[in-house]
């Protein structure tokens, strides 16, 4: 064996890679050669070093940015919900995502309707006891947000029905089941609205229902 | 219908978050948990950090692909089941991440040009004679760096992170043989860069 033979399989020696054969012959060339003995201690000494580097630390302006990139990331409060929901099942319910997320419709839908119940049967000041309602959810729907709100489910339903293609077939069930929950509202709230324009009641379910629309079609499309 | 059998996702707070495993803190960061996707930075960004910059080389693109890892790790958060350890998921993540970067900039990791060549010990008695005394790290972190992208990420891989042949082959996507070879160039090229200093 020359140097040049024996410095191509250096490295495998070292790691113990070679077959016995081939190890003899480097270790009988290495026994009369003091060069290739220098190469293999320096590559054991880097092999060495290089194992036993330390970790490093980058500045600490690092987090905020990861920080507020994430924050830019944060799910919507749908999918939030969602994902609690998910976390139900080691309770070990057998509930499936498409269950879980028609009875968080469900509940939607019966809470909307407890409130307008108890609007319509004793009027106004029963509201502010209602936590579900906020004062927002109060501001009497205009023509202006209705045309916007319509403009965004729009738009998110085009981008929705992109993705629907590679959905699971579970999750477009969900979907459709919930989006078919809010359509039934809003369908009801324009036929109130109809006989009677001016009932405030239902212009904010109606205000509701869509919102309720725009955020499923907001987690929704994210899947 | 599937039905969906996994643990239940608590919040990961107060005295507890310091005590929490990282299956527990991913858990809880896939449920929208901000204190634990922190707690899981603050464990592990200084080795997804020093594996970046040594792969890279160069600070700034570190910092920078250390955020684009923890950003995919929020969004893949959910996908990490516990099935392997996290850091080794952490890990793999951080590969694959400082190999899309390496693609988009069109590096190329498999060197079959003369900068793959050495210089032979045998060619040049008399560094034959010069040793590498001994070797500080930071010598040792500034020889790395100045590897082609290639040499450095398979010797980072082998020698510093402690992969297999066969694990690089697959990660990489290159032959073992190729692995080997590229480590052992990797190698001398650093003997002949601490020699020099």
């Amino acid at each position: 064996m020359v140097c040049k033979q024996c410095q191509e399989l250096i490295s495998e020696y070292i790691d113990g890679g070679l077959e016995l054969g081939e190890q003899s012959n480097v270790e009988r060339h290495l026994a009369g050669c003091e060069p290739c003995r220098a190469v293999r201690d320096d590559l054991l000494q880097i092999v060495h070093f290089s194992q036993q580097l330390p970790v490093q630390s980058p500045s600490r302006a690092l987090w905020p940015r990861i920080s507020a990139d994430v924050t830019e990331l944060q799910p919507s409060l749908w999918t939030r919900t969602l994902r609690s929901l998910a976390g139900f099942q080691a309770l070990k319910f057998n509930f499936s995502v498409p269950q879980l997320i028609a009875g968080a419709a469900a509940l939607a839908i019966i809470i909307s309707t407890g409130v307008i119940i108890s609007r319509r049967d004793n009027g106004p000041a029963q509201l502010a006891g209602v936590s579900a309602v906020t004062p927002s959810d109060v501001t009497p729907l205009s023509q202006a947000d209705l045309q916007q709100l319509e403009k965004q489910i729009n738009q998110l339903s085009a981008a929705v029905e992109q993705r629907k293609e590679a959905w699971d077939p579970e999750l477009r069930t969900a979907f459709e089941r919930n989006l078919l929950y809010i359509d039934q509202s809003l369908v009801e709230c324009r036929h109130q609205l109809k006989d009677n324009p001016a009932d405030n009641v239902s212009q904010e379910l109606m205000l509701n229902a869509y919102r309720e629309k725009v955020r499923l079609l907001e987690g929704f499309e994210k899947f | 219908m599937a039905i969906i059998t996994t643990t239940l996702t608590m919040p990961v707070t107060g005295e507890r978050i310091h005590h929490a495993s990282d299956l527990e803190l991913a858990r809880a960061a896939a449920a929208g948990d901000s204190a634990a996707f922190e707690k899981l930075y603050e464990q592990h960004h200084r080795r997804v950090y020093s594996l970046c910059l040594r792969m890279l080389g160069n600070g700034t693109h570190a910092e920078d692909l250390t955020q684009e890892v923890f950003l995919q790790v929020y969004k893949k958060i959910g996908s990490f089941r516990g099935d392997s350890a996290f850091t080794t998921w952490l890990h793999r993540l951080t590969v694959n991440q400082v190999l899309m970067h390496f693609r988009r900039r069109g590096v190329k990791l498999e060197h079959t040009s003369e900068e793959g060549d050495f210089t032979n010990v045998v060619d040049t008695p008399l560094q034959s004679t010069r040793r590498i005394s001994m070797v500080d790290r930071l010598a040792l972190e500034k020889a790395i760096s100045q590897l082609p992208p290639g040499y450095r990420t398979v010797f980072v891989l082998h020698d510093v992170e402690g992969y297999e042949h066969e694990e690089i082959s697959s990660v990489l996507d290159v032959s073992i043989g190729t692995s080997k070879s590229q480590l052992h160039k990797a190698r001398m090229r650093l003997r002949e860069l601490l020699t020099k200093k």
